[in-house]
């Protein structure tokens, strides 16, 4: 069984290091691939130090693109499983074994992390919290995947899932979108609880403006989900 | 004649200089492969249908009045909106393909930078082995 980490990292040089020490102690034969989202400073060379495989796009393509890179490496070297785990130290390695458990079981080939599902860890703030609340409600209602924490990008993707995402993969603020995605195509998704940390080192990318945005954005997308397969355009992104 | 009370002869065969030299314009484009022929059919296509109602007047008149609209100059304004959207449109679509492929060949570009720099390690792991007459180390 061969598991590979996906790690988006844009400007994270900072945090891998820390990644890392906690990636050894709970995962250590977990494939680790960097995709680094054209970054600025030594995200690429801290990753490499750290001996793992670093895809550098060489232009920023945002999350999106960056996952699906991943996705794609994964594909072609054969991994049975995919983690998708942030390089900014939100996402606690901890996790993995409940995370990875319902694929390992053969009973899912999606799991979103969902901190709602935990004790304790950083629950976000009020507002964002009635985000994440609509957002689950809108796709359990779009599409029945009842799912706690859509926008949580702590997840892992069995080999169907993998080969799905790596063929079409939503771009800007892509994880709602995803799920949607992955349940149109018939796949089976699960939860399990991770405990996220609020950001070491920078700051989110999502402002409130930008909050605002992010529902319309992933609404509209939502309500044009493409149909089964047919729709979806064949130039990689869905 | 119709024609007289649509347009003045004069804005009419300004309207037509103007259309042609447009046409000519994107015609060269096309030919010194300024522009793909396929993202600038429709241009030409909508082109030609201005050049058809400015020659022709009277079809104005006929499409406002099949349309309902009272004054044909409306209809003119109306039909003038549409071709720029319909043409905009058209540009918004092929932005959108070219942003999809620049992002897959963003992505293939990283993949086979990577396996270039794993292909670059291991041959160098492999020469400085065979310089230093180091046993072969068995794979593990």
């Amino acid at each position: 069984m061969r598991i590979a980490a996906i790690v988006p990292a844009h400007n994270e040089a900072r945090s891998l290091p820390r990644l890392a020490e906690r990636l050894r102690a709970h995962a250590p034969d977990i494939d680790v691939c960097v995709v680094d989202d054209g970054s600025t400073d030594e995200t690429a060379q801290v990753a490499a130090a750290l001996g793992w495989t670093v895809l550098r796009l060489p232009m920023n393509l945002g999350i999106g693109g960056a996952v699906q890179a991943g996705y794609l490496w994964a594909l072609e070297h054969g991994h049975d499983v995919a983690v998708q785990i942030d390089g900014d130290g939100q996402h606690d390695p901890a996790d993995l074994g409940a995370l990875l458990a319902p694929i390992l079981a053969g009973r899912a080939d999606v799991v979103v992390g969902s901190r709602f599902l935990s004790n304790g860890g950083f629950k976000s703030t009020l507002v964002r919290r009635a985000g994440i609340r609509y957002l689950s409600w809108f796709l359990r209602l779009r599409c029945g995947a009842r799912v706690t924490d859509p926008t949580s990008g702590f997840r892992a993707a069995g080999k169907t899932a993998i080969a799905l995402f790596a063929r079409y993969y939503p771009s800007d603020y892509p994880e709602p979108e995803a799920i949607a995605l992955a349940r149109r195509a018939g796949l089976r998704l699960a939860e399990a609880p991770v405990h996220m940390h609020d950001r070491e080192h920078g700051r989110s990318s999502i402002t409130m403006l930008r909050s605002v945005y992010y529902l319309v954005k992933v609404s509209l997308a939502l309500v044009l989900l493409p149909q089964r397969g047919e729709r979806l355009a064949d130039d990689g992104s869905a | 004649m119709p024609s007289d009370r649509l347009l003045p002869f004069e804005i009419q065969i300004i309207s037509l200089a103007v259309l042609g030299v447009f046409s000519a314009w994107v015609l060269w484009l096309i030919r010194t492969r300024k522009l793909h022929l396929r993202d600038s059919l429709i241009w030409l296509l909508t082109t030609l249908a201005a050049i058809a109602v400015t020659a022709y007047p009277p079809l104005l008149a006929w499409g406002a009045d099949a349309l309902g609209i009272q004054v044909p100059a409306n209809a003119l304004f109306g039909a003038g909106l549409l071709y720029l959207a319909v043409n905009v449109l058209f540009v918004t679509i092929a932005a959108s393909g070219t942003t999809s492929r620049v992002r897959r060949l963003a992505q293939e570009c990283a993949l086979l930078r990577a396996e270039i720099e794993e292909l670059r390690a291991s041959a160098e792991r492999k020469n400085a082995g065979s310089a230093e007459r180091a046993p072969p180390v068995p794979r593990r």
